[in-house]
């Protein structure tokens, strides 16, 4: 009985997620391979505004991938990216930090932050290296605010409630690589 | 069960393990935490079902009353309240303890003494900023009276007096235009940003804490410089002092920790709360399983006790409780075991001796039912208890009259034995009675012995009388010829010489002397015959063809005589001329029978009649006479017994001698109309 209550909330509690909105997507054809650019529209939940200004990084992912439909077996995956983006407060310098690997960026309020964070530009998703054939490709594209890196006792928390969780559906759109 | 329990409990173990692991402060099962969670959480159900199948399976042989339920349901609901109350309590008194002290640590002088850290940094960094900015405002003038031309000299100056790490000029554009350095090796500055650029301009000047990972606190001021025809950016830059920045960055990551676990206290309580009732939930589980197992392994001995105990009662012996302990049960077990051998034993001594009594008793039964003699046993009050076979054959329906006089008899003798010959009043038997008392120490009562001498007296009459016959035939025949001889000399000497009258008188007592010699011979012939009636020589005899042959002689007597002859009729095994002697009697007899009764005018009758009987002939003959005198009827087979006014009497006698040699049976009843009737049983001829 127990454990049905926890699924059933489970579910309850992904289905009413916050959602975050994929807007604008676009590849791009560059030297290097295929560059993303993508804008996201979402607002932090007053809690996650909480938990950030009290100094608990805030991990979001964005999810890339890149398959090609195979009526004969699997589904062939030419592509599968994943972005981490570290966001965070400073107390001593009331600052507040985006990084992106060893890339960092700090603003003095949450909103320029968050700009910054919600406009993923020119992100190299295919490399040259990748061999695509001439042929339509399922793009899927999606933000979410991964809990698992959040502190245990939030953890416990975004099982049960929506209001630490984030994340958008996947968008999808088909690409067509032109040589 | 028991294995699933066991391994059950194992796993729960472990899962318990784990999940109190990552419930504590490390990072080893941090990111599997929400698996950690459903995978107890899975367990918890997995265990629960369990118990839900043993206490079932527990209600169900509960409901079903078998043996040995309720012991197990009392003893699993004492294990399991003594699993239960106390991990309730524990249970209670840890969450209680652990929200208490989870609150406990959240001080508000330990709150306002970190924000007070804080704010001691925040402070101390803007006034080493407004330090710096005063600083580069200072330069920034007098930069802008000198005016351009030996810009990097006047900057290292101006570094060197006012005690600047790191001073950069810059174009509006953001080109580096001069900069000067404390530490020589660094050969490229920081540039400013183009955003900082853009405040400075704005609001003329730019204050900034480099806080990067990483790289030490660094503390950037940016102001306008305005210089003729343009305007240029000078950017300050200078390092916080190592030990300020270590201890600042110390309590920046206390404070940063302790908000941490202030804003997520609920959930951190909530983490303890899971555990702890996983914790609770696990145990009390395997407890009641265990408990269930348990006590299902206590009470099965006594289970086990109770089919045999049903078994005795049912009286199967056969069955042991087996022993599974070594404890009392095991005892007890043991005993019940050996009682119930015991008690087969004896029941097999108590069978064996009834068996003996009930074939002593069949014995004695067999004895009394085959016992000709009649026997009645009489209990204490002299009531009938028991009459044989014999007693019922020779007493028929006068058994109860018979059992009244013998009780009177015995009240009247005591204690003595006697014996006494007494007559039936009904069918005229003659019996031989013996009574005897029952000693005391069998209970008392009474013993009748009789015999039916009827036949034995009967017997010794017809020896008697065939004695007396030859006597007769022998004494009496041999002067019968001299009598007879001298009588008719008489009449032939004596005749001529006398006169006329007295010549007739001779002749006429002559004849009468040789009349009455003649019959006095038959009768003496008749006496003879009776007395030396051969041995039949029995042969197959068709009764049907005799009875036609005799009655052919009586075709022109008086009476008409009617046949009714059963057709087939089996052979007889008779002598044929001892049966027509039979058949004559009879015939006889009813013709004289019926003279007496022509006079009356009534229309005389005879009907004989063959038939089959059971596994014997019958020949009836039949008369519509007289019948017998009532008073004759037990003595009418005896010699010298008539209703005739004429006759030896030894027909019937002769009759009944014939019949007894041929081990037949001969009755004699009054018809209920009128008339006699004389029956003779034949056996029959033996197959061939």
């Amino acid at each position: 009985m127990r454990r049905i209550a926890l699924v059933m909330l489970l579910v309850a509690g992904a289905a009413l997620a916050e959602e975050i909105e994929v807007r604008d997507v676009a590849l791009r054809s560059v030297e290097d391979g295929l560059a993303l650019d993508a804008d996201f529209a979402f607002e932090l939940t007053p809690r996650l505004a909480e938990v950030v200004a009290n100094g608990v990084p805030l991990y979001f992912s964005v999810e890339f991938e890149l398959t090609r439909r195979r009526w004969y077996w699997f589904d062939e995956t030419a592509a599968a990216q994943r972005l981490q983006l570290r966001l965070s407060y400073h107390a001593l310098s009331r600052q507040y930090r985006l990084s992106t690997g060893a890339l960092q960026q700090s603003f003095a309020t949450l909103e320029e932050a968050l700009n910054v964070l919600k406009r993923v530009r020119n992100w190299l998703v295919v490399d040259r290296s990748a061999r695509l054939a001439d042929a339509d490709y399922d793009a899927a594209l999606r933000m979410r605010l991964d809990t698992s890196l959040l502190p245990k006792p939030f953890q416990l928390s975004a099982l049960t409630g929506r209001d630490l969780q984030l994340e958008s559906p996947w968008k999808r759109f088909i690409v067509r690589p032109s040589r | 069960m028991k294995w699933l329990i066991l391994i059950g409990a194992a796993v729960a173990a472990v899962g318990l393990v784990l999940l109190a692991t990552a419930s504590a402060d490390t990072t080893m099962f941090a990111r599997h935490y929400p698996l950690l969670l459903g995978l107890n959480a899975a367990l918890a159900a997995l265990l629960a079902a369990l118990v839900a199948i043993q206490l079932v399976v527990l209600a169900r042989r509960h409901r079903a009353r078998v043996f040995g339920a309720r012991l197990t349901l009392r003893l699993l609901a004492r294990f399991a309240a003594l699993a239960v109350v106390p991990g309730l309590i524990v249970y209670a008194v840890s969450v209680q303890f652990l929200t208490r002290s989870i609150e406990s640590w959240f001080d508000v002088k330990v709150d306002a003494a970190l924000e007070g850290g804080i704010n001691l940094g925040q402070q101390v960094i803007e006034q080493m900023t407004q330090d710096l900015q005063a600083k580069a405002n200072a330069m920034a003038l007098e930069l802008a009276d000198r005016g351009p031309g030996q810009l990097a000299a006047q900057l290292e100056r101006l570094r060197g007096q006012l005690g600047v790490e790191e001073v950069v000029l810059v174009t509006g554009s953001g080109r580096l235009v001069a900069s000067a350095a404390q530490d020589v090796t660094k050969l490229v500055p920081e540039l400013p940003a183009g955003q900082a650029l853009r405040q400075a301009r704005a609001k003329r000047g730019y204050t900034a804490v480099d806080a990067a990972v990483g790289r030490p606190l660094a503390l950037r001021v940016l102001v306008p410089v305005d210089m003729p025809g343009e305007v240029r950016f000078l950017q300050l830059r200078q390092t916080v002092p190592s030990s300020f920045a270590q201890s600042a960055e110390a309590v920046e990551a206390a404070y940063r920790d302790y908000r941490e676990l202030a804003i997520s206290r609920d959930g951190l309580k909530r983490i303890y709360i899971v555990t702890l009732t996983f914790a609770l939930l696990m145990a009390l589980f395997v407890a009641v399983a265990v408990a269930a197992t348990q006590s299902g392994l206590l009470a099965e001995p006594l289970a086990n006790l109770a089919q045999a105990t049903q078994a005795v009662a049912r009286g199967d012996f056969t069955r042991r409780a087996p022993v599974t302990s070594r404890d009392e049960l095991g005892v007890l077990t043991e005993s019940f075991n050996s009682m119930t051998r015991q008690l087969e034993e004896a029941r097999r001594g108590v069978e064996s001796n009834q068996l003996a009594l009930e074939a002593a008793k069949a014995r004695l039964e067999s004895i009394l039912a085959n016992l000709s003699a009649g026997v009645l046993v009489f209990d204490h009050s002299l009531e009938l208890s028991i009459s044989n076979h014999g007693a019922a054959a020779i007493l028929g329906s006068e058994l109860g009259a018979f059992a009244g006089q013998m009780r009177a008899h015995f009240a009247a003798q005591g204690a003595a034995d006697w014996q006494l010959e007494l007559q039936l009043k009904g069918t005229g038997k003659t019996l031989h009675a013996r009574g005897a008392r029952l000693p005391h120490t069998t209970g008392g009562g009474a013993v009748v012995v009789f015999d039916d001498i009827t036949r034995l007296i009967q017997a010794q009459r017809a020896t008697a009388w065939a004695e007396v016959a030859r006597r007769l035939a022998h004494e009496i025949k041999n002067p019968l010829t001299p009598i007879q001889l001298s009588a008719e000399r008489l009449e032939m000497k004596l005749g001529e010489r006398l006169p006329r009258e007295d010549a007739e008188m001779l002749k006429r007592a002559t004849e009468t002397i040789v009349n009455q010699v003649s019959a006095l011979k038959a009768m003496v012939d008749d006496f003879r015959d009776y007395a030396r009636l051969p041995a039949p020589q029995p042969a197959r005899l068709d009764l049907n063809a005799l009875v036609r042959q005799v009655l052919a002689l009586y075709e022109n007597s008086t009476v008409p005589i009617a046949k009714h002859l059963a057709e087939p009729l089996p052979p007889a095994w008779a002598d044929g001329a001892q049966i027509r002697q039979v058949l004559h009697n009879l015939v006889q007899n009813a013709q004289d029978a019926l003279e007496n009764q022509a006079a009356r005018g009534a229309s005389p009758s005879i009907e004989v009649r063959t038939e089959l009987a059971g596994d014997r002939i019958r020949l009836a003959v039949s008369d519509n006479g007289a019948g017998f005198p009532e008073e004759l009827m037990a003595r009418i087979f005896e010699p010298y017994v008539t209703t005739k006014p004429r006759g030896t009497g030894l027909g019937l006698a002769m009759v009944k001698k014939i019949v007894d040699e041929h081990h037949g049976a001969v009755t004699i009843e009054n018809r209920p109309s009128r008339g006699a009737s004389v029956s003779v049983l034949l056996p029959l001829a033996k197959a061939a």
